[in-house]
């Protein structure tokens, strides 16, 4: 039967279909798809198997390692940045070997499109010597899945399946066979010492096992090739369809020959460097970083990222592919100009919690404090400049202990605000409120609370009283988490009050100037991004502004900063976006001339 | 065929793309997409680029290469002339239309489907309906893809 299938939806059909049962990860775009899916047949089919999301990427990982060292066939999924998460679990994971099969499920951002770096994880694959597959499509990435998988199992090797964003967001209509789902499950921990528990004595010998086998796969893996040119180009992942899409437009099969990897590490390096030098010119097209470039021995001939040829940063899209391959003279035509849609600024939703959350810390910080952001919805408070610095997850807690400390060595008191996700709290957010608490560091954590990862597609959280499937789950409570750590200052308050919100702000503010401790605000509204949030949250019958009493002096727009606030040019006034806006009534507040009118 | 699909997060562009894919599966045609939307949950543009019945490994359209853009809002209007000129859009109007009848801007998909429906020749508004009937929203869906499909 035929499903139209996004590249994510496809891993996880293959993924069960080779009997994986056991898949564990953090949500993070563009990877979020695959955990959804598999729970989603996990009921349909009425499988066993674990798939839930974790608390983080490296507790994911570790998880997964040991149900495939219980001969359970495992995968972990996440975003490119949550494999650096998870690196101290999976570069051991490559030295102990598995038992089960064990694949490594990272996608990639290039663009980036919604990530902090443009990183090639199978870098991370060469650095932990492990074989990685790199899929041209949705078709392929779930082919790819199985063949990973089944790899994994034969070799005894974590197996990388690097996407990227093109692959896991994009569709194809693919044909699945759902027999192929089976129940039968052999768990059985093999206890070996000198493998699972070895000290650094056995582990130079584990090391030298592991460089046998990517010997030995290196072996077989040889390029495959399409055309008959003059030019070889070597490629893979997402780069070889726009290629072999180009050449078929173009008509150069007599001028290209295209040489596939479906994985780019470990290549057969003797037999790579003997295919190049049969081509006066090789050019090395590849997503990312230049992995295969790498591993070509002699480049005398070779163009590709390193002699830049290959642009270094931005994402490889066709258009820039077609301009390499004018540039280098294989194609006569006009260049593409490469045109980016207009940049719209993005916002919260308009009714977000989040967004009377910051404007409150606003009110009561002005622009004296620093503001120390994180990774979620919430790093949009730059747009009410209440979040000055991004860096990674749980990071806004330890900037704040850190720029805490540099000031205090120069005897100066600067307030600092970090605000966080709940989600992004149980990530990385609670060790180092632990090492704020305990080394002394003076600042205020606002945590804002919407019980789900919203940014990525509203996944439950530890607080979560159910799990994936609707059973009964212990629901983790913050508050009890801050209590635990004997937090001296702790308040919890609705974001949408707005005025009980701003007092204990103010009792915050006062609290961190006179003490050096930490303190803790839990600012929650549910998501009104879900339907359940949406449905319970107050709604007005109109919100609206009054024309004679707007002055159209902008504030609102400026300091509350709701998409649904758009400015009527040939009026002059502020207007309410019906399309939008959902009458919560949050923004009545940021107007001084009370302009903006609620009926009830 | 070749269509770009222009829209603003929350507008049922993706379900859109999906029912257009569905209909070409039901059709035994080959279709892929490619969907692309910024950080913003709503609001923000979505991209979705689709290939019908064509050979291309990759759902990429390039340069005047859509047959359709199909067109959520004219803020994007300059950027879907890139693509082509074959334009179907909603206007103010429109949307206006469909906020005050379905109560939700999120039926504007069904109502460009029905647009879009007219403005090809492939397939039928039969097509269409057969999905739509397995719907939810079943009866506001169809309306408005009635109400797209006789107002072109």
């Amino acid at each position: 039967m035929k499903f139209f299938l996004s590249g994510n939806e496809a891993v996880a059909f293959g993924l069960l279909e080779t009997k994986v049962r056991f898949i564990s990860g953090y949500p993070g775009t563009p990877s979020s798809e695959i955990i959804p899916t598999a729970i989603k047949l996990k009921k349909q089919y009425n499988l066993k198997g674990y798939f839930e999301w974790s608390v983080n990427e490296k507790t994911a990982t570790e998880e997964a390692v040991a149900a495939s060292f219980a001969n359970l066939n495992s995968a972990v999924v996440f975003k490119q940045v949550g494999l650096n998460v998870a690196m101290d679990p999976f570069m051991n994971a490559a030295i102990t070997g598995t038992v089960g099969s064990l694949v490594i499920i990272s996608a990639d951002d290039p663009g980036p499109h919604s990530s902090q770096t443009e990183q090639d994880s199978r870098f991370l694959a060469f650095f932990a010597k492990i074989p990685v597959f790199d899929p041209s499509t949705p078709q392929e990435a779930y082919e790819m899945a199985k063949c990973a998988v089944n790899f994994s199992k034969e070799n005894e090797l974590p197996v990388m399946l690097r996407t990227t964003t093109r692959i896991s967001h994009s569709r194809k209509d693919i044909e699945i066979n759902t027999d192929g789902f089976k129940n039968d499950l052999d768990i059985d921990f093999k206890k070996n010492q000198d493998r699972f528990a070895a000290t650094p004595h056995f582990r130079y010998l584990l090391h030298k096992n592991l460089n046998q086998k990517i010997d030995k796969i290196s072996q077989n893996n040889t390029p495959k090739m399409f055309f008959n040119g003059k030019t070889l180009i070597i490629t893979s992942g997402v780069s070889f369809a726009y290629l072999y899409d180009l050449v078929i437009r173009y008509k150069l099969e007599n001028k290209i020959t295209l040489a596939k990897f479906d994985m780019p590490y470990p290549v057969n390096q003797d037999n790579l460097q003997k295919t190049v030098d049969t081509y006066s010119d090789t050019i090395v097209i590849e997503e990312s970083y230049p992995l295969i470039e790498m591993q070509i021995k002699n480049r005398t001939s070779v163009k590709g990222r390193l002699d830049k040829t290959v642009p270094n940063e931005g994402e490889l899209t066709i258009d820039t592919i077609k301009n390499i391959l004018i540039e280098t003279k294989i194609l006569n035509t006009e260049k593409s100009d490469i045109v980016k849609p207009p940049f719209k600024k993005p916002s919260l939703c308009p009714g977000c919690g989040h967004r009377s959350a910051f404007f409150a810390i606003k009110n009561v910080f002005k622009d004296d404090a620093i503001y120390t952001g994180d990774i979620g919805c919430y790093t949009l408070g730059i747009n009410l400049n209440a979040v000055d610095t991004v860096h990674c997850m749980g990071a806004s807690v330890s900037f704040a202990f850190g720029f805490d400390k540099a000031y205090s060595l120069a005897n100066k008191k600067k307030p600092i605000v970090a605000t966080i996700g709940d989600s992004t709290f149980f990530h990385s957010g609670i060790t180092p409120l632990i090492d704020a608490v305990h080394n002394k560091a003076s600042f205020l954590l606002v945590i804002l609370d919407n019980s789900t990862v919203a940014m990525t597609g509203n996944q439950k959280t530890p607080s979560d009283s159910e799990d994936s499937f609707d059973n009964p789950a212990n629901s983790i409570r913050i508050e009890d988490i801050v209590k635990a750590l004997k937090i001296k200052f702790f308040k919890t308050e609705d974001a949408y009050n707005l005025e009980s919100s701003e007092k204990i702000l103010k009792m915050a503010k006062k609290f961190i100037e006179t003490n050096n401790e930490p303190a803790v605000i839990i600012l929650k509204h549910p998501c009104v991004y879900t339907k359940e949030g949406l449905s319970k949250n107050i709604h007005f019958n109109n919100v609206f502004v009054d024309e004679k009493l707007c002055k159209g002096c902008r504030i609102c727009i400026e300091k509350f900063e709701c998409p649904a606030l758009v400015f009527d040019d040939t009026k002059n006034v502020v207007k309410i976006d019906a399309a939008t806006c959902i009458n919560c009534g949050q923004c009545v507040k940021s107007c001084p001339f009370n302009a903006i009118r609620i009926e009830k | 065929m070749k269509i770009a699909i222009l829209s603003l997060g929350g507008m049922g562009a993706i379900s859109l793309s999906k029912i257009i894919a569905q209909i070409a599966i039901n059709s035994k045609l080959s279709v892929k997409s490619t969907e692309i939307h910024g950080m913003a949950k709503k609001g923000g543009l979505v991209e979705i680029h689709m290939k019908i019945d064509e050979v291309d490994l990759s759902p990429f359209i390039s340069k005047n290469e859509a047959d359709f853009i199909i067109l959520f809002d004219a803020m994007y209007k300059d950027y879907a002339l890139y693509f082509g000129n074959n334009i179907i859009g909603l206007t103010e109007n429109d949307k206006n239309y469909v906020i005050s009848k379905f109560k939700d801007i999120k039926f504007a998909n069904s109502f460009l489907l029905g647009r879009f429906i007219g403005a090809q020749s492939i397939f039928t508004k039969n097509d269409a309906l057969k999905i739509l009937e397995n719907f939810k929203n079943k009866d506001e869906n169809i309306m408005a893809l009635e109400d797209g499909f006789n107002d072109i």
